[in-house]
């Protein structure tokens, strides 16, 4: 009963989160200087019909939204026409159609660049984001069972340090080492790979993937192995565990039933809190290997002032870390005893 | 009324929220604190309020300091009405109120000198005209806690000192005041046997030296014993039975107070009595059992008990309890 | 003395405080190391001019060619533009540190003052704030920089406040719980009970706890500014006109550096931010170590190997009085001491003797610290990791249990011997279902169980011996009462048919209704099955209704041993009999209770002589000086009564 109010107001929370993500992405360029679509009629690179195009598209001849006419210069409108005849309702329209607009830069639709991209950031994130888990995991778990021995403290100061570097940093050292290994540097797939048998496609997208993997699995691991560390030494010294002693349980056996999945419950909460910070770490490993994904989109568009394309990987971004975030969050819930039947 | 009443408490109720128990029932669910109580405290009088956790003894405490708004019932205070005073008038009051807590390590700031603690109260009274005069009224109450010699505490911290030690401080930091009423809300149950005496001897000298009157909250019928005036027993947010010690201690009428009283663990192996051990727990405050709600826990329990709820009978002046087993 | 009556001045009392803490921090490694490091590049930046050997705008044509490697006339080499890369990063560090420090002041001035207004005046505040700051929080805070940067203008200034004004969430969160921490903690009830206003207790009570974690949280967040800002540079969102490591390294990336192979001019400007921000995260280690002390233990680190003493020829006779023709457990002058690094070690507990036979219950009485814990613990050899049994034996039916080795003893544990801790709710685990626990011993013990259906017969019915129905096996610890926690632990206890069962504090923190019941049920049990158990309290009142002997213990030794009606009777020991008097008895109301003057030793400070004398109103000379022995008392009504009081000795 209590879950599914629990269930229900959570999903909740994640729509109106998107809801207020969707309305500061509009208000966000509408006010700050560079409204992509009134500088995308002045950019020299598109043609007439094109700019007719985006005139109609975007509306553009209309009010921005009621009693505005303009955000940038504040420009007072009209209050009194009708709602659906204004900017922000035509941003919605078209979002709700799946239409985020078209690159500056290539003239394609906003949406196809970057639902194909989409899907190598999560490729990327998904298998760095295992990887750190797992690893920081047993790290973590190691650290913990043997404290204050030669192993903890050398984990520990591996994983501040580890903490410490910058993301892309990191890659361009792991690129220079890459060079000398003779390992693909950028992109996702040898030119001409797509003649290739299935297989060795596949091959070749692992051998693109190595350096930006190993890229995101060093930065993540290390605050994983922090967290999993301290969640287990807390654990371990509960009355619980001194119980399951005093059971004559092995030590195996009291890490395997007693005290992982206890110390991984906060480990959960924390990798729900951090997939905003992933994303960031996406981006600038993106950029150093060219990996085609969102993150990649968001630099390159960046230097091109490619405005709608950076409009709509940052929605699309935004709304896929709220996902997750919610994901993680129904997970936490499922998994402890003391929510679910509170 | 008595001008000895220099405390009463008038049909006093205390109703919390509670949660509803799904989202779409509508009707409001409430936890019944504290649910009607009544009684009166003279000058230098000591009562001891007993009864187990879940009774409500910790939230009339609040109710009393003001820190909690009761529901309704009143609180009058050398026969004025104190229960909905704001911030600014109930400042004054506080100087005549003072409270000391269960825990003594938490309820000292871990940040905080001795002394600062100590001195907080006057400062927060703007009481004393000088620093001198504040330090002779610090050294004063820390004597008469038996911080003794003051010096040697005022500029430590907390977690240096022992539990027996805290607590003494506490009560430092409430006599700067002066205060007339002291509540006291399970002043020993944190520590050790062998301090516990020394703390209740101190709180049973003050109330001579000092007059000051003395509210003793506790779940232990056997540490009040030997200096409360009176005992209150309460059950589930009421008082059940209400009279002088030796009266509730030696003659207990209510079948709760009878059985509390037989659980009390006498430190002798050949009294060893016939205990009347109660099943079950407490039921909780916010689904009150109908008719008596002590009922369903009663060893005594008729078919009446289920239906009405029992009026206090007197049964002496000093005396009354509330069950159906005494109306005559 | 002149200064004891003069109290020293607040401004003095900031100063001890600031002592006390460098005093502490001092003895850090990690934070002194971290701290190290960071006044090193402050002390660069401040001194940019003076130690780069070129003027940071100086151009190629004065100074050398694109790309030259490291060499005596540029250490670090140069980098595109033909500058000098070491001078760069000497002046980068100054950009580097503005904007990490700058930005870390603007989110650090928003979240804290969001989550104190939220944490402490809660209410629809509370809510509308919190809920903002989880929005925020989900939004990835990096694209969100990098649009707003790409749609204003890329000045340094803008790039501070940007994140600056996105960095807050986390900090207004933790500032938030620390808060709700400290204002639900009893002192600041107390202040409010003193009449102190809303404006004293956030200065004088919530402030004080607030800010250590406030400056943890702003080492953190400085560090975070730092490399958010190196990411937008070297996304190619810096200001131009000042030259970050971040944005060194854009340049360099940007402009051939790999290809070219020149790897001076992208390692030495991103080691220059791993070294800040490693100094700040070490830094922020340390102060959270201080601060949040933890002990690094737990209950799964190895214990310290046992030391099989030899005991005293006089004492070993006493001994062999005292144990009768092989009971079933027998305590030989158990000696447990407790280690710490550079300090002498501890003596918990010593020479304490005692026997168990089937069917008895024996009391273990004393106050806190007195080492009851450590000698239960110890009996089954579970002492924490600096616990150290250094003499004595356990013989459980003539079997040593401190020689066994780790797998021996686990088949002793739970199987033979099984323990009831205190406050159930920490001891059962809070994550499985009661009747899960309760199999689990069952299964490690008793193979014939399958998991099958006998198993959960004998769930059920071990839970109804306790009383419990069987319907809430399948329930978790939190959603049992308190005294329902404490019989489900005693279920688990019964599940192996222990011959003996060590509860520890069973009652404590139960109500007194409650606590009878448990008392009639450990009684009733004991009864039905034979159980001999061991039951340690503090509390002489319960001792007294259930038990057959009892052993007071005062600062870790053996004051007296007896038969139950002997102790409370006939008790010869000053401890006991000062204990006694200290104890309340309802059949005699009104009368004074005496105390004991002072407190029980510290186990790091214990008198040179008796334990007790420093309390004892009987007290002599020789008893401040020489440790007494255990003596048998012959003279007494008890065939085994013993005690360790000189005063006794005469008795012997």
């Amino acid at each position: 009963m209590n879950r599914t109010r629990n269930l229900l107001k959570k999903i909740g929370w994640a729509l109106f989160t998107i809801l207020f993500v969707i309305i500061l992405n509009f208000f966000l360029f509408r006010v700050l200087p560079g409204d992509p679509a009134r500088a995308g009629i002045r950019d020299p690179r598109l043609k007439k019909e094109a700019i007719e195009m985006l005139r109609i598209r975007f509306g553009l001849d209309k009010p921005v939204i009621n009693c505005f006419e303009s955000l940038n210069p504040i420009e007072l409108g009209s209050c009194t026409v009708n709602p659906l005849d204004t900017q922000f309702f035509i941003y919605i329209r078209n979002l709700l159609q799946g239409e985020l607009g078209v690159s500056y830069h290539t003239n394609r639709p906003v949406t196809d660049i970057l639902t194909e991209r989409l899907w190598n950031t999560v490729l990327l994130i998904g298998a760095g984001q295992i990887l750190s888990i797992l690893i920081g995991v047993i790290f973590g778990v190691f650290a913990a069972w043997k404290a204050r021995t030669t192993i903890d403290h050398a984990a520990v100061i591996t994983s501040l340090f580890a903490w410490s570097l910058p993301t892309f940093w990191l890659g361009i050292i792991l690129l220079f080492w890459g060079s000398s290994q003779g390992l693909p540097l950028a992109g996702k797939a040898t030119p001409g790979a797509s003649s290739l048998p299935l297989l060795q496609q596949w091959g070749d997208i692992i051998r693109h993937m190595f350096l930006p993997t190993l890229t995101y699995t060093i930065i993540y691991m290390a605050e994983y192995t922090l967290i999993m560390r301290s969640s287990l030494m807390d654990v371990l010294s509960e009355d619980y565990i001194l119980t399951a002693k005093a059971k004559g349980l092995s030590t195996f056996q009291i890490l395997k039933d007693h005290a992982l999945k206890n110390a991984m419950l906060p480990l959960v909460t924390v990798i729900a809190i951090n997939l905003g910070f992933t994303v960031a770490g996406a981006i600038q490993i993106e950029a150093v290997f060219s990996w085609p994904g969102l993150g990649g989109a968001i630099f390159e568009a960046v230097g091109r002032r490619d405005f709608p394309v950076l409009q709509g990987a940052f929605l699309l971004i935004a709304v896929a870390v709220i996902f997750a975030n919610l994901i993680a969050d129904l997970t936490y819930n499922y998994l402890d005893p003391r929510v679910q039947t509170e | 009324m008595s001008k000895d009443n220099f405390l009463e408490v008038r049909g006093l109720k205390k109703y919390f929220d509670a949660d509803r128990p799904s989202f779409f029932s509508r009707e409001p669910r409430y936890v019944h604190a504290v649910d009607g109580i009544d009684f009166q405290l003279r000058h230098s009088e000591v009562i001891a309020l007993v009864g187990e956790s879940g009774c409500g003894k910790s939230t009339l405490a609040l109710l009393l300091m003001g820190l909690e708004e009761p529901t309704e019932g009143a609180i009058l205070f050398e026969g004025r009405d104190i229960t909905h005073l704001n911030d600014n008038e109930r400042k004054g009051l506080r100087r005549k109120i003072q409270m000391i807590f269960q825990d003594p390590y938490e309820s000292l700031n871990p940040t905080q000198t001795i002394e600062e603690i100590i001195n907080e109260p006057l400062v927060v009274h703007g009481i004393g005209n000088n620093k001198n005069e504040r330090d002779e009224r610090v050294k004063k109450a820390m004597e008469d806690s038996g911080l003794k010699p003051a010096e040697v505490y005022l500029q430590r911290f907390p977690h240096e000192l022992s539990g027996g030690q805290r607590q003494r401080v506490v009560i430092a930091a409430a006599l700067v005041l002066e205060p007339e009423i002291l509540l006291a809300d399970e002043p020993v149950s944190m520590l050790d046997v062998s301090i516990r005496a020394e703390i209740i001897n101190l709180l049973a000298e003050l109330r001579i030296t000092r007059q000051i009157a003395v509210i003793f909250i506790t779940h232990d019928l056997g540490s009040v014993g030997f200096f409360a005036d009176r005992v209150a027993v309460m059950y589930l947010g009421r008082i059940v039975e209400i009279g002088t010690m030796l009266e509730v201690l030696e003659k207990p009428q209510h079948p709760y107070t009878k059985a509390l009283i037989s659980v009390i663990p006498v430190p002798n192996p050949r009294l060893r009595h016939e205990r009347i051990i109660l099943q079950g727990e407490t039921p909780n405050p916010i689904d009150l059992p109908s008719g008596c709600r002590f009922h369903p826990r009663c060893p005594l329990a008729m078919a009446t008990c289920k239906a009405s709820d029992p009026p206090f009978i007197t049964l002496s002046k000093t005396h009354q309890a509330a069950c159906l087993l005494l109306v005559k | 003395m002149e200064t004891s009556t003069q109290v020293p001045e607040i401004q003095n009392q900031w100063i001890i405080r600031l002592t006390n803490f460098w005093r502490t921090f001092s003895k850090n490694r990690i934070g002194i190391v971290g701290l190290a490091m960071l006044i090193v590049i402050v002390f660069m930046a401040i001194f940019a001019p003076v130690i780069a050997p070129y003027d940071s705008s100086s151009s190629a044509s004065e100074i050398g060619d694109v790309y030259n490697p490291p060499s005596s006339s540029h250490w670090f080499g140069t980098d595109d533009a033909g500058q000098d890369v070491f001078s760069n990063f000497v002046f980068g560090a100054r950009v580097s540190l503005i904007v990490g420090f700058f930005a870390a002041f603007i989110s650090i001035i928003i979240g804290g003052l969001l989550g104190l207004v939220a944490g402490f005046f809660g209410g629809r505040m509370e809510n509308f704030i919190m809920r903002f700051t989880d929005i925020m929080l989900v939004i990835p805070d990096l694209p969100l920089m990098v649009v707003v940067v790409a749609l204003t203008k890329p000045s340094l200034l803008n790039i501070i406040f940007v994140i600056g004004l996105l960095g807050w969430t986390t900090t207004a969160r933790v500032v938030r719980s620390q808060t709700l921490a400290v204002k639900s903690r009893k002192f600041v009830l107390r202040a409010r009970a003193v009449g102190a206003g809303k404006g004293h207790i956030i200065s004088r009570h919530i402030l004080p706890l607030v800010t250590p974690i406030l400056v943890v949280q702003a080492v953190l967040v400085v560090s975070l500014a730092i490399l958010n800002e190196s990411a937008l540079s070297f996304l190619g969102l810096g200001d131009p006109t000042a030259l970050s490591w971040g944005q060194m390294l854009n340049y360099a990336f940007g402009r051939g550096a790999m290809s070219i192979g020149a790897w001076w001019a992208l390692l030495f400007p991103g080691f220059g931010i791993v070294w800040v921000v490693l100094g700040l995260t070490l830094l922020g280690q340390g102060l959270e170590q201080i601060l949040n002390p933890r002990l690094d233990t737990h209950h799964l680190m190895p214990g310290r190997p046992v030391i099989q003493g030899k005991m005293g020829m006089a004492l070993e006779k006493i001994i062999e009085k005292i144990i009768e023709k092989s009971p079933l457990l027998e305590v030989r002058n158990l000696s447990i001491n407790y280690i710490n690094e550079g300090k002498p070690p501890a003596r918990a507990v010593e020479n304490i003797s005692f026997t168990l036979k089937e069917g008895e219950l024996i009391g273990l009485v004393g106050e806190s610290g007195c080492g009851k814990t450590t000698l239960m613990l110890a009996l089954l050899r579970l002492l924490p990791s600096a616990g150290q049994i250094v003499n004595g034996q356990v013989l459980f039916n003539g079997k040593n249990l401190t020689a066994l080795n780790e797998q021996e003893i686990n088949a002793v544990r739970w199987k033979d011997i099984s323990i009831v801790f205190q406050g159930a709710m920490n001891a059962l685990n809070p994550v499985r279902t009661v009747g899960d626990q309760i199999a689990e011993a069952i299964i490690k013990h008793m193979p014939g169980f399958a998991r099958d259906q006998r198993l959960q017969e004998r769930v059920i019915e071990l839970l109804d011996l306790v009383g419990i129905a069987a319907d809430h096996k399948e329930h978790f610890p939190h959603q049992y009462s308190g005294g329902m926690r404490q019989r489900a632990m005693i279920a688990m206890a019964l599940a192996c048919n222990p011959q003996i069962i060590i509860a520890d504090e069973p009652t404590t923190a139960l109500d007194v209704m409650i606590q009878a019941q448990i008392l009639e049920l450990l009684d009733s049990l004991r009864k039905k099955l034979g159980l001999a158990i061991i039951f340690v309290t503090h509390d002489l009142g319960v001792v007294a209704e259930i038990c057959d002997k009892v052993l007071v213990m005062y600062g870790g030794v053996t004051a007296e041993y007896a038969d139950v009606d002997i102790i409370y009777n006939e008790s010869r020991h000053p401890y006991t009999q000062e204990l006694l008097k200290a104890f309340p008895d309802l059949t005699k109301p009104k009368k004074k209770l005496s105390s004991i003057p002072g407190y029980p030793p510290r186990l790091d400070a214990l008198p040179a002589g008796c334990r007790f004398a420093p309390r004892c109103p009987l007290a002599f000379e020789r008893c401040h000086t020489e440790q007494p022995l255990l003596h048998k008392l012959n003279d007494s009504q008890s065939a085994d009564h013993i005690a360790s009081c000189h005063l006794l000795e005469a008795s012997k």
